[in-house]
């Protein structure tokens, strides 16, 4: 019984891991079924991966997509770090007010940039994808990049300005430093929430420029598309792939930036 | 001159804030007033409240009250889930510690749209689920569950838990376990252990999942709108419904006014419930 009840809290938590994990491998196995729409298992192909990589549809919304991503992670970035550097510590009394767009749910923040940018009648398309996921890249940019800035010994920096080195100086060769594993991990969940967001491009990306999970949502609302599987695949085997390459080069790329 | 640069390094500072609070103030405030002023102002009405009048109905509070139940019920169970395994991945996994909690994060690689697109081939009618219970014997004909209320739960359940997870690990990770064992040696049960000494000091944590999850849940617009077959039902869809396809912005405009009230004064009623808990916990 009490070998039982030792071992209740790992099955528990296999059980969840399991549960998390279900949709994903049921998406995986079904990209390699031969029907195209049903639920049935009718022998192994890779003729979705083919049809994959032939659809440019995909290609162009994945370009959209990294444009936008890119753009906004070093918007937000580049934003936060020059407000984080220059309020100091009068951030201190409003830093939870950057949480906001976090907090209000996503429907209203594109309800809100479709009323916007219809009313200053600016037309929709990347820039506007742009501007909107950099207010919801801004949301985790200042707290957190606040947060490791706080922890900084205000002495260092006085230290080196009165050693004579410049204020961009002592930017560049004390506080930046400083801030970098923040940086970082502020920037991938960035790159990350704006290469995934569906309901604010939804209402602000206009019909040219569609990205993937625009694309994504216009293929599966109307049922299965085992494309749409095959691409899951390819995104999780490179996610990955990835992740494995990051950690097993961390320390080495942490020392070179 | 020492001095006149002195002061433009100052005034500087300030610039530098410039483009963030900029991006708040246009981007983040101006919207919201516009909502606000959208749902009382409309161009063939002028200044009225009729917008309002045409949303205070039974059928709206119905959505608003069902959206509701469900992000609430949906915060509680993952907070109630996410308890123990975010206890066991911080004191328990050893060695498997990086692996689960990088495990945690993987599946946000792959898109979110993907995620509930895959229940469909768990959910249908002769899809995963019904097959194992048909195998196992327990039910003889498949049970109906896509575009049920039941299917849009379960779903936001899988996608949401890790919002909650995260934040508790954090908080259990930064948790002295050494706390742990002084309550047990000095005779307190698992439970006392548990209310007095482990929820008050993870508290900030479950708070922060539980309003995440509770917020998003009930805004969601993916998971009604593919789990209940386009049938507008909650509170998400009803308002892009409003915005993208019947076109009726002020009416939208006021729907959305409501619905924040009613979710942000249930988020202060959770708030002081919080709050009541950690004093409980104190005395």
């Amino acid at each position: 019984m009490k070998f039982l009840s030792r071992l209740s809290l790992p099955l528990f938590v296999l059980f969840v891991y399991a549960l998390l994990y279900l949709p994903i491998i049921v998406l995986v196995v079904f990209s390699f079924n031969k029907a195209p729409g049903g639920y049935h298992w009718t022998g192994f192909t890779l003729a979705w991966f083919a049809e994959l990589f032939q659809t440019t549809e995909i290609w162009v919304a994945l370009q959209h997509s990294l444009i936008v991503a890119f753009s906004a992670m070093a918007l937000s970035l580049v934003f936060g770090i020059m407000i984080v550097c220059s309020m100091k510590d009068y951030l201190r009394r409003i830093a939870e007010f950057f949480y906001l767009p976090i907090l209000i749910p996503e429907i209203v923040l594109a309800v809100g940039f479709l009323y916007l940018f219809s009313f200053l009648k600016v037309p929709f398309g990347l820039p506007t994808l742009i501007v909107a996921h950099t207010l919801l890249g801004l949301s985790f940019a200042v707290p957190l990049l606040h947060a490791r800035f706080n922890e900084m010994d205000p002495n260092v920096i006085e230290a080196s300005l009165d050693l004579g080195a410049s204020a961009w100086r002592t930017f560049l060769w004390v506080t930046l430093p400083f801030l970098r594993p923040a940086i970082f991990s502020v920037g991938l969940l960035v790159w990350i929430t704006s290469f995934d967001d569906f309901l604010v491009s939804f209402f602000c990306a206009g019909s040219a420029s569609q990205t993937l999970p625009l694309y994504i949502y216009a293929r599966v609302h109307v049922g299965i598309t085992p494309v749409i599987n095959a691409l899951s695949t390819v995104t999780l085997v490179v996610s990955c792939l990835l992740v494995t390459i990051y950690s097993a080069i961390r320390v080495k790329l942490e020392e070179i930036i | 001159m020492q001095r006149i640069k002195k002061a433009f390094l100052s005034r500087m500072a300030y610039f530098l804030a410039c483009p963030s609070l900029l991006w708040y103030v246009l981007f983040l405030l101006l919207p919201l007033i516009i909502i606000v002023s959208a749902s009382i102002y409309s161009r063939g009405h002028g200044f009225s409240l009729i917008s309002y009048r045409l949303v205070l109905t039974t059928a709206h509070f119905k959505i608003i009250f069902r959206s509701l139940f469900l992000a609430l019920f949906n915060a509680t169970l993952c907070a109630i889930v996410a308890y123990p395994v975010a206890y066991f991945i911080a004191f328990r996994a050893g060695r498997w510690k990086n692996a689960l909690v990088m495990l945690l994060t993987l599946p946000y690689w792959v898109n979110f749209l993907v995620h509930v697109y895959a229940w469909f081939f768990i959910l249908e009618r002769d899809g995963l689920f019904n097959k194992i219970l048909l195998q196992v014997g327990i039910i003889h004909s498949p049970l109906h569950m896509m575009n049920t209320l039941f299917a849009v739960g379960v779903v936001m359940f899988q996608v949401y838990l890790p919002f909650m997870l995260l934040p508790l690990y954090v908080n259990f990770e930064k948790f002295d376990r050494r706390l742990l064992e002084a309550s047990f040696d000095l005779g307190a049960g698992w439970k006392q252990t548990f209310w007095r000494v482990m929820m008050p000091l993870t508290l900030s944590g479950a708070k922060l999942g539980f309003f995440l999850v509770l917020g998003m849940s009930f805004g969601d617009y993916v998971t009604p709108q593919l789990m209940s077959g386009g049938k507008s039902l909650f509170v998400g869809t009803v308002i892009s419904d409003y915005f993208l396809i019947n076109r009726s912005f002020s009416i939208g405009a006021a729907f959305i006014c409501l619905s924040a009230l009613i979710l942000v004064s249930m988020m202060g009623v959770c708030l002081a419930g919080f709050k009541a808990a950690a004093k409980g916990a104190r005395t």
